[in-house]
């Protein structure tokens, strides 16, 4: 087996990721999906159809919601990256994840990163949602395990505790 | 409106208890922490906090002070394969025989007396460890009596509980696309006695998601045995979008073989929603269907065609 890179030239890209300069040496077509996993050992984001439909990789590019598994790492140089573990506050969990803990909002736990990160986008567009409207926003990142009831309740939650804080 | 009234048998089917013949262990720490020992497997649907709660209750300590081993074969015992709606009933129930029989040993030391608080515990596992060293009892499975499977003749009881359930779908039936969209979902079951409220709920709600993928979306096609439809485009499977409702009411009848009177939940409610939602499908149509997944191709091929359809699944000529 030959490596089907070689020859191919790394290249030097820049980029920050949740809030630390990161530096990395990587081919320009290389996912930025495994370019987080592997390069910085951010395991967060998950491989799951690795064809743009399931939603389990996405990650915030300059806060927009992408799938990791689409974005050939050259395009996010310069960019500011946010993944499930920039979320945090430190030991302090984000209203989302503690809406997820509290309602039953993760099964086998593949989807959840990309589904909170979904979340979280949807809240920043709209803090108020319909039920409708968190179905609609949630209708790009699928779920196997939880039939989604009791993730859309989490979302509810976590709106109405922003609202009341 | 379709309605199915199903149910399920919990834990391993025919003599498959028998013949696991399970073991799970519950050991004692010096910090006054319990370990349970089983080789069950935690991927989302709650093992490990329903079987901690289980030691938590039956030895009169804080959850927080149960934790499940990983399941090692080095570290753990032969408790069976995570399958067939039988953890928390079959599993779960020596998981709690094991641990009154860690309180038990104290007891009987006279370390501890009945109604011991969590200090005295802990104060009891530590002296037992000092004079014996690893503290940890086991429990092995027993066939209940009068429950008995018959390998020869195929007859007699293949389980010691079922759960039961009553599902109800609403759907409407787009008569251009011919596409069908469940409304509303009700799901009554009886699944012994709920040992954790938000997992179970969310283990009949998965189900049911998992199963109206089955009865409308998920067409698995096959070719020189291959699939040809494994990806996402082409493979549909339900979005948060595409489900309705799915309204969850748990009936609680108990069950002498469960631990805390807990039966099977994992595979029930992937049973109902097909027949559920395909006898709405009839009733709002007036045809038969008998295969699913219940594609937009296949209805728009009965309605548009109803020659081909066989005289008795006219349901107006068949009843």
């Amino acid at each position: 087996m030959t490596d089907s890179r070689e020859g191919r030239a790394t290249e030097e890209i820049l980029f920050t990721v949740n809030g630390e300069p990161k530096k990395v040496r990587a081919y320009p077509m290389e996912r930025l999906l495994d370019v987080l996993r592997l390069e910085f050992g951010l395991t967060g984001a998950k491989e799951g159809c690795g064809e743009g439909e399931c939603g389990s990789c996405s990650v915030f590019i300059d806060g927009v919601l992408v799938n990791s598994c689409l974005v050939p790492a050259l395009q996010a140089a310069g960019t500011s990256i946010v993944t499930i573990e920039g979320l945090a506050d430190g030991e302090t969990l984000h209203v989302l994840q503690e809406a997820f803990l509290e309602c039953g909002g993760a099964q086998c736990g593949i989807c959840t990163p990309g589904m909170i990160l979904a979340s979280v986008h949807l809240l920043n567009g709209k803090p108020d949602p319909t039920l409708e409207e968190i179905r609609e926003g949630l209708s790009g990142n699928l779920c196997r395990c939880t039939g989604y009831s009791q993730i859309l309740e989490a979302v509810a939650e976590a709106a109405r505790r922003r609202s009341t804080a | 409106m379709g309605v199915a009234a199903f149910l399920h048998g919990a834990g391993f089917t025919g003599s498959g208890e028998r013949y696991l013949s399970s073991v799970v262990g519950v050991e004692g720490c010096a910090d006054g922490s319990v370990r349970v020992l089983v080789s069950s497997t935690e991927f989302g649907q709650g093992t490990k906090t329903v079987l901690s709660q289980i030691a938590a209750e039956a030895l009169g300590i804080p959850y927080e002070s149960v934790s499940v081993a990983q399941p090692d074969t080095l570290e753990v015992p032969n408790s069976g394969p995570t399958v067939a709606s039988r953890t928390v009933m079959v599993v779960g129930s020596l998981v709690k025989s094991a641990a009154l029989g860690i309180a038990q040993t104290l007891i009987s030391s006279n370390l501890v007396r009945e109604g011991y608080s969590p200090d005295e515990f802990r104060a009891a596992c530590r002296q037992h460890i000092v004079k014996h060293g690893p503290f940890r009892c086991w429990s092995r499975y027993e066939a209940p009596s009068g429950i008995f499977w018959d390998d020869e003749k195929y007859r007699g009881e293949a389980y010691a509980a079922f759960a039961w359930a009553v599902y109800i779908a609403e759907v409407s039936v787009d008569l251009t696309t011919y596409s069908v969209s469940v409304d509303d979902f009700v799901a009554l079951q009886e699944v012994g006695k709920v040992l954790h409220p938000v997992l179970a709920r969310g283990q009949i709600i998965g189900g049911i998601a998992q199963g109206i993928g089955f009865s409308l979306y998920e067409k698995v096609v096959w070719q020189n045995g291959r699939m040809q439809n494994g990806q996402m485009t082409n493979y549909i499977m339900p979005t948060a979008s595409d489900l309705p409702p799915i309204r969850v009411f748990f009936e609680e009848l108990g069950n002498v073989h469960g631990a805390y009177g807990a039966k099977g939940i994992g595979e029930l409610p992937m049973d109902g929603p097909a027949p559920a939602i395909v006898n709405a499908v009839e009733d709002a149509l007036g045809v038969r269907f008998d295969s699913i997944p219940l594609l937009p191709e296949d209805i728009m091929d009965a309605l548009l065609n109803p020659s081909r359809q066989n005289d008795a699944t006219l349901i107006g000529k068949g009843r």
